[in-house]
């Protein structure tokens, strides 16, 4: 720094910023330059459907009769159960980031003193979210319908219809689980307690619970229940574990995006910065 | 920039913050006009960062009224805010990104034009050839830097800075002093808080001393220094003689040899310059040969200490 820079002018022909959603962008830049954040999103999502392909593929060239084609239906079914936990977690690892990162660097201050509502601050957070949860998850589901298709050989080959209820849900049941995490962290402040506290309720806790029939109709509270519910028919065969219709499902899951993202709110508008 | 004329950038009045029992800022009564620096200065813990941070909408204050370039805050605090740019006590970065998409991400926040702001801002502060390195490789006083350029962004009628030169080496605090008139030299006002006196005697044109939340004096360096101790630095060709005749005049409080001459305090009561006029004759009359004879004026270091100890022993 010298005093000749200090004299000089701002700029007075100022350059509009390109048209687009500025705050989401900014949320976007600040989450996909996080490399650790995004290698571990792909590491859990798009990595392992490339080697779960990959060892299906030499099984069937070294043995064909013993293991079948790597495509085909049922093992888009098995993969497609495998993917949907992980993109969760990525899901609650970007969500939790999300949420937090502003508090924990201490820039949530910085945004604030500009004089832009809280709310904006906190609504621009989960379109941002959801585009980069979906750019990797995305890119899973098309490495494992790819090669569902591709590599199906004398199996049934999904079809175009099943595909797209397979992504349609996958992105419902991973939208979900960003929102939620994106709703706690902002609540609480916290990304580790928010990733420790979701993961042990989507992964242990709640499938343990749903699992307890004695509990009834209570259960059709329940995220997961919901999502059973509207997972497609053709992709996970048998009924879901707590029978109920679809406008409760649809209502469960509306209410577990709701809630958590109104907490959030709140705590975002009401927190000293 | 477009400075509007007249009326005060921050006004408050009875503003309080109360944490539970303790009162961070007990009722605080501030005008700063525009176009000034003024220096909101007391000793750590005064309550000078809970002021800024209420003014900045960062926490709601218990009581009272605040008005920002003449918008009351916080009903209208976005409209207010648009043209204020602060740094509240360390600056802070998202450490993973380069000090370019720091700036970016906050003037996303900002109206429009503050994208364009960006390249003028890193220049302002000697930072264009380290912008696209990631901050976490910033040194302390880079960070500094980047706080000012990140507050250029509103172009900014009021830069409201918090303690700005903690962990500036003596030239970087130099450079900043630079940078801060010259922000006032453009029409802008700015607003300092500091444990400094020394920064902000330099720094600033008006003051308001705070001490325990209260702002216990208010108006400009000159005016509060003169409110202070009147002393007259006298040498002469008998310091003996001459002290024997001080003692005796009934304006001097103090006559007291020193190695730079004979320090004549008068007393608080008396016209300090028709004081000094018939002290002058007298040593002459006395057949003495003076050699020095210097009206001087209280630092603001020396009037900050005698208002703070005089609370001390009022309490």
């Amino acid at each position: 720094m010298n005093t000749t820079t200090f004299t000089a002018e701002l700029p007075r022909r100022l350059t509009r910023a390109p048209r687009r959603p500025r705050l989401v962008g900014a949320e976007l830049l600040k989450l996909r330059k996080r490399r650790g954040l995004v290698l571990s999103a792909l590491g859990l999502t798009v990595i392992p459907m490339i080697i779960a392909y990959t060892v299906l593929l030499i099984l069937h060239a070294a043995d064909a009769a013993k293991h079948g084609p790597a495509g085909g239906l049922e093992n888009l079914s098995g993969s497609m159960e495998i993917l949907s936990q992980l993109s969760v977690v990525a899901a609650i690892l970007v969500g939790s980031t999300l949420g937090a990162g502003d508090l924990g660097s201490g820039v949530f201050r910085e945004l604030v003193v500009t004089g832009r509502s809280r709310l904006a601050l906190f609504t621009a957070r989960v379109p941002a979210g959801l585009a980069l949860v979906f750019a990797v998850v995305g890119t899973a589901f098309a490495v494992t319908a790819t090669a569902s298709t591709v590599f199906a050989g004398s199996s049934d080959v999904p079809g175009a219809g099943l595909l797209v209820s397979s992504a349609a849900w996958l992105g419902l049941v991973t939208g979900l689980a960003l929102v939620l995490a994106l709703g706690v962290s902002s609540a609480l402040g916290s990304r580790g307690t928010t990733i420790g506290v979701l993961l042990g309720w989507q992964l242990i806790a709640m499938p343990l619970v749903l699992q307890i029939g004695a509990l009834g109709s209570l259960r059709n509270g329940l995220v997961g229940a919901a999502t059973d519910r509207l997972e497609p028919a053709r992709l996970f065969e048998g009924a879901a574990t707590v029978p109920m219709s679809l406008a409760a499902a649809v209502a469960v899951v509306a209410a577990w995006a709701i809630v958590p993202l109104a907490a959030g709110a709140w705590r975002t508008c009401t927190r000293d910065a | 920039m477009n400075i509007q004329a007249g009326t005060n950038v921050v006004e408050t009045s009875g503003l309080t913050k109360r944490f539970g029992d303790r009162v961070a800022v007990d009722d605080v009564d501030l005008q700063i006009p525009r176009g000034s620096a003024f220096g909101y200065l007391g000793p750590n813990g005064a309550g000078k960062t809970t002021l800024i941070r209420m003014l900045l909408g960062l926490t709601r204050a218990s009581a009272g009224r605040m008005q920002l370039l003449g918008r009351p805050v916080p009903a209208h605090r976005a409209a207010a805010l648009a043209r204020v740019g602060a740094i509240v006590e360390e600056p802070r970065f998202h450490g993973h990104l380069t000090g370019r998409e720091n700036l970016t991400v906050i003037a996303a926040a900002r109206e429009p034009e503050a994208h364009g702001r960006v390249d003028g801002a890193l220049a302002r502060v000697g930072l264009t050839q380290r912008a696209d390195e990631r901050v976490k490789r910033y040194s302390l006083g880079m960070r500094q830097r980047l706080g000012v350029a990140r507050s250029l962004l509103a172009d900014p009628e009021l830069l409201i800075l918090d303690e700005p030169t903690n962990g500036l080496d003596p030239a970087g605090i130099h450079e900043f002093r630079a940078m801060i008139r010259g922000f006032v030299a453009e029409g802008r006002t700015v607003l300092l808080s500091s444990h400094l006196l020394d920064e902000v005697e330099k720094i600033c044109d008006a003051v308001a001393i705070v001490d325990h939340g209260r702002v216990v004096m208010q108006g400009s360096i000159a005016e509060l220094a003169a409110g202070g101790e009147q002393a007259i630095l006298i040498a002469t060709s008998d310091e003996e003689e001459a002290v024997a005749l001080l003692a005796e005049h009934r304006a001097v409080a103090s006559a007291t040899a020193a190695a730079e001459g004979i320090r004549v305090r008068l007393r608080t009561d008396v016209e300090a310059e028709a004081a000094a006029d018939d002290i002058g004759r007298r040593l002459v009359l006395a057949g003495l040969a003076i050699r020095r004879f210097e009206p001087t004026r209280a630092s603001l270091e020396q009037r900050f200490l005698e208002i703070t100890s005089r609370l001390e022993e009022a309490a």
